[in-house]
């Protein structure tokens, strides 16, 4: 699957492709609304990542460009947390997400990972691993033919943590993934523990054992 | 006291002091005068009786003329060729009547005589009185003008210089409002409005500065931040580290997320400010709380917190439905973040005007310098104190009012909607 990666602050972009290229993804890039479009009509790519705030211009000029020729392509905007017009205007030009500046990686990723699943662009709707699969369609967690019972927001950790494998995942990212602005709270960081604590107790009860990893202090893997 | 009112008291005292004094000069004065026309008075007498018993006229002769009264006694010898005056007080029925006296001695054609001319200065009492009365009436129709024409200086010459006050009172840097005084022809309101005016332009000036700093400071540090966030998302990728690497890249990422979040509400302020949040439209209040409260039910139930709610109103406001919505979340937040860590309990109340959110708390009062001011931590949290401050832009933006008591252990924030 390719990515295009628009994005002018090249020290961000690197670490996008970097991360997205370690998913499996097949990163391309540019810098300027310019060579976005040159690249958009020669290659094909699935999603697009746009960054609105470009030297030469804005990425709705992308995003409409987009729509006009490539519908069926993914869209994700990115915007400095000051620009909420741009944002509701991009979203209204039909991008399919937005993150706002700084993101977590992790995030991104399973922002991306979430789209292609709504889109169906791989043709499966399920995260499958060794003894466990996914189903993000039904919301169902499929061990060997067992389904597991979970909670919502035990269901949710674990498909942010399943879309991004053999990664560290901040427990900052975990909470701001589940529960958006509110995850300032003090007591957010106990809760994401005790519903990792549960999902690994029922992970365990059906054998699988060490498929989440704490890594003590920074956050969790995800580990097949 | 108004200025007005305290230069009158100067004058309206500085004017009966004057008068008092004028009064007591002006008798002093007429009574001078008196006494000496009529001491002329009586010395003329003197000499016309001299001259008249010289003529050979008999002692008997002599009638009263009009106002003197003659007395005329052969005696021995002459004593004296002084005169002497007195005054003294005669009673006539119930009046005093004041009379001045001459006695004299003379001695005619070799016959001495002992002579008294006196006059009634009942009149003189009279002329006083007038003179009060005259001198009062003046008194009080002088005072009467002075306050007509402070009123008129203070409706009329005064009334740029109130106009000016009541501007500067009124004045709010963040409304952007251009001051405007009126026009006057006084010299010393046109250097108070004039210098008022360039020391509002240079304070708006630096204010705008000091925002606009403020505000590219936060834009600014946007992409470096999202650059070390991503960059220590990746350093924590690696596995290779040892306990003290692990736990130093914990703290650069939790130092980076705290910048993030700052920034995050100081943009979020100055976008209120700037009123870039200026879209309403009507919201349901009770179904955007109860919906909040669904919101944070993890939290909610985390803490065991008793949420009870009292909704007497099924208004609808005309807001902005971002800033609404934070708003609720910092209230909420608040109210469960500083409640008790058992059995705590939450109420809040809505009808026509007011919006309550209470809370138990261990936490004493807030201080009021402390309250809705930015960057004011409380002792017990770690989180920077600025959810307050943002509630109170945003109670501002939508022109409510917000008010704060804390009882019994409980905190109670009440807006007046």
């Amino acid at each position: 699957m390719k990515i295009l990666i628009i994005e002018d602050e090249k020290s961000l972009l690197e670490d996008i492709k970097h991360y997205l290229t370690e998913n499996g993804y097949n990163c391309d890039y540019s810098t300027t609304v310019k060579s976005a479009l040159n690249k958009l009509a020669e290659y094909k790519y699935t999603v697009a990542l746009i960054d609105l705030d470009l030297p030469d211009g804005s990425g709705l000029e992308i995003i409409s460009y987009i729509k006009n020729n490539f519908p069926e392509m993914g869209i994700i905007i990115t915007t400095a947390a000051n620009s909420l017009e741009d944002k509701l205007n991009g979203l209204k030009m039909g991008a399919d997400d937005y993150l706002t500046k700084p993101f977590h990686l992790s995030e991104l990723n399973a922002r991306i990972y979430s789209l292609i699943r709504r889109r169906n662009f791989s043709g499966k709707n399920a995260l499958v691993f060794d003894g466990l699969e996914i189903d993000t369609t039904e919301k169902k967690v499929i061990s060997n033919g067992v389904a597991l019972q979970f909670t919502k927001k035990e269901y949710d950790i674990l498909v942010f943590l399943a879309s991004n494998p053999t990664h560290l995942i901040t427990k900052e990212a975990l909470a701001e993934n589940i529960w958006g602005d509110k995850a300032e709270m003090a007591t957010t960081f106990d809760f994401v523990y005790s519903q990792i604590k549960n999902l690994k107790r029922k992970l365990n009860e059906v054998g699988l054992k060490d498929y989440i990893k704490v890594v003590y202090g920074l956050g969790y893997k995800f580990k097949n | 006291m108004k200025l007005l009112t305290k230069t009158n008291i100067y004058s309206s005292v500085a004017t009966i002091i004057l008068f008092i004094i004028g009064i007591f000069v002006v008798f002093n004065f007429i009574f001078m005068k008196f006494d000496s026309e009529q001491d002329e008075q009586l010395l003329s007498a003197k000499k016309i009786i001299i001259e008249s018993l010289k003529k050979g006229k008999t002692p008997e002769q002599f009638s009263s003329n009009i106002g003197e009264i003659i007395s005329i006694k052969k005696i021995n010898a002459q004593t004296s060729a002084l005169n002497y005056f007195k005054e003294y007080e005669i009673q006539k029925g119930e009046d005093y009547t004041k009379i001045r006296e001459l006695n004299f001695q003379c001695l005619i054609n070799e016959t001495a005589y002992s002579i008294s001319v006196s006059i009634s200065l009942s009149q003189d009492k009279k002329i006083g009185e007038y003179i009060f009365a005259i001198v009062a009436l003046y008194l009080f129709i002088s005072l009467f003008i002075l306050f007509l024409l402070n009123r008129y200086i203070s409706s009329h010459i005064f009334s740029p210089f109130y106009d000016t006050l009541s501007k500067i009172k009124k004045w709010n840097i963040k409304k952007n409002e251009p001051l405007i005084f009126k026009k006057t022809h006084i010299d010393e309101f046109n250097l108070i409005n004039t210098t008022v005016q360039e020391l509002t332009q240079q304070i708006k000036t630096d204010y705008k500065n000091l925002k606009e700093f403020t505000e590219n400071v936060s834009h600014e540090s946007q992409t470096p931040l999202s650059i070390i966030s991503s960059k220590v998302e990746l350093l924590m990728q690696g596995t290779n580290y040892n306990e003290k690497q692990q736990e130093y890249l914990q703290q650069i990422f939790q130092s980076t997320q705290r910048i993030y979040k700052l920034n995050q509400v100081l943009i979020l302020m100055s976008r209120i400010e700037n009123k870039q949040f200026l879209a309403s439209e009507p919201i349901h209040l009770q179904h955007a709380i109860q919906q909040k409260i669904n919101e944070l039910e993890d939290f909610i139930s985390a803490k065991q917190i008793t949420i009870s709610t009292e909704f007497k109103t099924q208004n609808k406001k005309y807001i902005n439905p971002i800033l609404f919505d934070i708003l609720l979340n910092n209230l909420m937040i608040n109210a469960i973040k500083y409640n008790l860590d058992q059995d705590g309990k939450i109420i809040i109340r809505l009808d026509e005007h007011t919006l309550t959110i209470e809370n138990t708390s261990n936490i004493g009062k807030i201080e009021k310098k402390f309250l809705f001011e930015r960057f004011t931590k409380s002792s017990t949290s770690s989180s920077l104190g600025v959810g307050l401050s943002l509630i109170k832009k945003i109670i501002e933006a939508f022109n409510w009012q917000i008010t704060y008591s804390h009882k019994y252990n409980i905190h109670t924030f009440k807006i007046y909607l």
